[in-house]
């Protein structure tokens, strides 16, 4: 029988569909107490992988256990194991009560029970009314009723937002936080960071199948880069004034100031002053969780160029890192942009506000910057854009 | 176990299908009956009449015909419980109601033994209400004189019984041999309304009227029961004969006999009884066994 500790441990686990491989040696446990929030594209393995948790598809290699058992060997496994996997496994005739009763008997609980997770979800009311009818959101309820019918140990959910409104969202990050808080695990999945960032505390990030992050979510948004956003006066002269102190992460912006990722705003100001430069203006920009979630999961369908993040490294790589330590001074340089999410790179200049740049990471493309081969023009061959060489002087 | 008969009698009396099936099956079955021991029933009072049939010494008139409406009442009606049966697992890979089934049975060897169970229950439950029918649309149809004893009759109710249990876990696992509860009832449709039947006739003819057809899946389930009213009748004609003087007719007339009451019945060369039933048996174990197993083994995506 199950140890009771909570405990869900992926391990190595790979599923093949022929030759596709949905899965590939992925690896990671979760601790009861905590919501996990187990992130990636459409495609990337989340759901399969969870079935396979589940015992519902068979793995290639690789195993998985919740309370230190197979999924098969746990007994009663709805007494230990809530999940809501799709909001379509309902008899569309079927009332959301009988729904309920039927799998309240399967499990040998009492009707009541049924009665009982009806109300929780808040389906009180139509819980006379056939499935068919019900909306997706609703649906999604009566999903997570059916799973919560054992008052499990261990929650797995996925996609569970998906036709929820903002309302229900609320209410099931509320109830999934108080769930962890009494020392029960939760699995939860999303193609959206943004969608459960409020609701989870550990985060396993997949793509192509394979373990691109896994760690807490805090130590995820502490490699959150940012970088400087400089109005000088001269922006040649300021970027010479910061080459010269060994500052090299520089790189225009299309509006004519200079971005800077590897010094701070005092270190900037001092090399500043000491120069004699003028600046107009300073700020700080922070890339969002988003785009980091954008960066580590890029490329799932896309050509070559995507390859960058190279193989995971045991499952706890930290490829993001990797780039940005190959890619030198340009960190925000976006290497062809393949992230189905990412916001379009052409998009016109005047969009963009000086200090309200939607994609910190985002290439400068856009602009034709009549800028003079200055000292701290990039290299072409990174960012083609800038090649221009209309020996006019910058906009400053 | 219990846990899981319960949840599976549940999932079928929530929904509408049990009865929107049980209702045309007991009308199909009271109808066919009824049409059947009419048409016995007139076709024994012409030849009561006729002066040949007169000339052999044969009471026609108090020979139980009407058994052979209880058969053909009992094979038509069988569609009923085997599109349910087709419907039970087929539905829930089709509905993906299939992925809370197991995630909430002890193992899903559990489940389908629990959803077999309960199928075959139901099965009986047809059988019962289809037995019911045929026995009311003979008693309407038939003339008084031309009813089975009890002893027939039931005997012709049990193994229809038998043929509804077994039709419906043969469906069952061909429900879920092929997944599609759409697939899976064209499929069983064409075979047991127009391939199974018309194959058998061509099968009889092509072999000069040899058992072959009684091999075959629907051959056998019918020959359960027309096998079973081809003895009885023969039986009760030879002790009528022999009441009346006459002698044991050898062999080859008892054989040829019972093999045209098959044809009358809708079983061609069918085997007896029981070599009917083993061989259905046979038929239903080859499926449902396949059924289950890539059942054990299925992803459910």
């Amino acid at each position: 029988m199950h140890d009771g500790s909570g405990r869900i441990v992926v391990s190595n686990l790979t599923k093949s569909f022929g030759q596709v491989a949905a899965v590939q040696n992925l690896s990671f446990h979760v601790e009861p107490g905590s919501v996990t929030g187990f992130l990636g594209p459409n495609g990337a393995g989340k759901t399969t992988t969870l079935r396979m948790l589940l015992g519902l598809v068979r793995p290639t290699a690789g195993y998985s256990t919740i309370n230190g058992q197979p999924f098969e060997k746990l007994g009663n496994p709805g007494r230990v194991v809530g999940a809501v996997l799709e909001a379509q496994g309902f008899h569309p005739s079927r009332s959301a009560l009988n729904h309920l009763r039927v799998y309240a008997a399967a499990m040998g609980l009492p009707d009541q029970r049924a009665h009982e997770v009806v109300q929780l979800v808040g389906l009180g009311g139509a819980a006379n009314r056939a499935a068919g009818g019900f909306s997706l959101g609703m649906k999604q309820r009566l999903a997570l009723a059916t799973a919560l019918l054992g008052d499990p140990q261990v929650l797995v959910l996925d996609e569970p937002a998906n036709g929820l409104d903002p309302e229900g969202i609320a209410w099931l990050r509320t109830f999934l936080r108080a769930f962890a808080s009494s020392g029960r695990t939760v699995l939860i999945s999303s193609h959206l960071l943004a969608e459960v960032e409020q609701t989870i505390d550990q985060v396993v990030i997949i793509s192509r199948g394979q373990t691109m992050f896994y760690g807490m979510l805090d130590d995820l948004r502490k490699q959150q880069q940012s970088r400087v956003i400089v109005q000088p006066a001269d922006p040649s002269a300021l970027v010479a004034a910061l080459q010269a102190e060994g500052i090299t992460g520089i790189q225009p912006t299309p509006d004519g100031k200079v971005a800077v990722v590897d010094a701070t705003i005092q270190q900037i100001g001092d090399i500043a002053a000491k120069a004699g430069l003028a600046i107009y203006g300073v700020q700080e920009e922070k890339a969002d969780l988003e785009q980091l979630f954008f960066r580590l999961t890029s490329g799932q369908y896309a050509a070559p160029g995507a390859q960058m993040y190279g193989q995971p490294q045991g499952g706890y790589a930290m490829p993001y890192q990797q780039h940005q330590q190959q890619s030198g001074g340009f960190q925000y340089q976006q290497p062809i942009a393949q992230q189905p999410y990412q916001q379009q790179p052409h998009q016109p200049p005047v969009a963009q506000q000086p200090y309200q740049q939607t994609s910190p990471y985002q290439a400068p493309t856009p602009y034709q910057q009549p800028a003079p081969p200055s000292p701290y023009q990039p290299d072409p061959t990174a960012n083609p854009t800038h090649n221009d060489t209309t020996g006019q002087g910058g906009n400053a | 176990m219990g846990n899981m008969i319960t949840a599976e009698f549940r999932k079928i009396l929530t929904t509408r299908l049990w009865w929107a099936l049980l209702i045309p099956a007991f009308i199909m079955a009271l109808g066919v009956a009824w049409i059947w021991s009419a048409i016995t029933t007139g076709i024994s009072n012409d030849l009561v009449d006729e002066e040949l049939i007169q000339q052999f010494d044969v009471p026609v008139d108090e020979i139980s015909w009407s058994v052979i409406a209880l058969v053909r009442g009992m094979n038509l009606a069988s569609i009923f419980p085997m599109v349910f049966g087709a419907l039970g697992l087929a539905s829930e890979l089709h509905r993906k109601t299939i992925t809370t089934s197991f995630l909430t049975a002890s193992s899903r060897p559990g489940l389908l033994a629990a959803k077999s169970i309960t199928y075959a229950l139901w099965g009986l439950i047809y059988g019962l209400i289809i037995a019911a029918g045929v026995s009311l649309g003979t008693l309407i149809g038939s003339d008084r004189n031309y009813l089975p004893d009890a002893k027939q009759w039931f005997l012709i109710l049990l193994a229809g019984l038998f043929m509804c249990v077994l039709w419906t876990i043969f469906a069952l696992g061909v429900g879920a041999l092929i997944g599609s509860p759409v697939g899976t009832l064209v499929i069983l449709l064409i075979y047991t309304l127009i391939v199974g039947p018309l194959g058998e006739i061509a099968l009889f003819t092509t072999t000069g009227g040899s058992h072959a057809p009684g091999f075959m899946p629907n051959g056998s389930a019918n020959g359960m029961t027309g096998s079973t009213a081809s003895v009885l009748l023969f039986d009760q004609i030879q002790a009528l004969i022999l009441d009346r003087g006459g002698q044991v007719v050898d062999d080859d007339v008892r054989e040829g006999f019972q093999q045209f009451i098959s044809v009358v019945a809708g079983a061609h060369g069918a085997f007896s009884l029981w070599l009917s039933g083993l061989i259905f048996l046979a038929w239903t174990g080859i499926f449902y066994v396949t059924g289950m197993l890539r059942n054990q083994a299925r992803d459910i995506t």
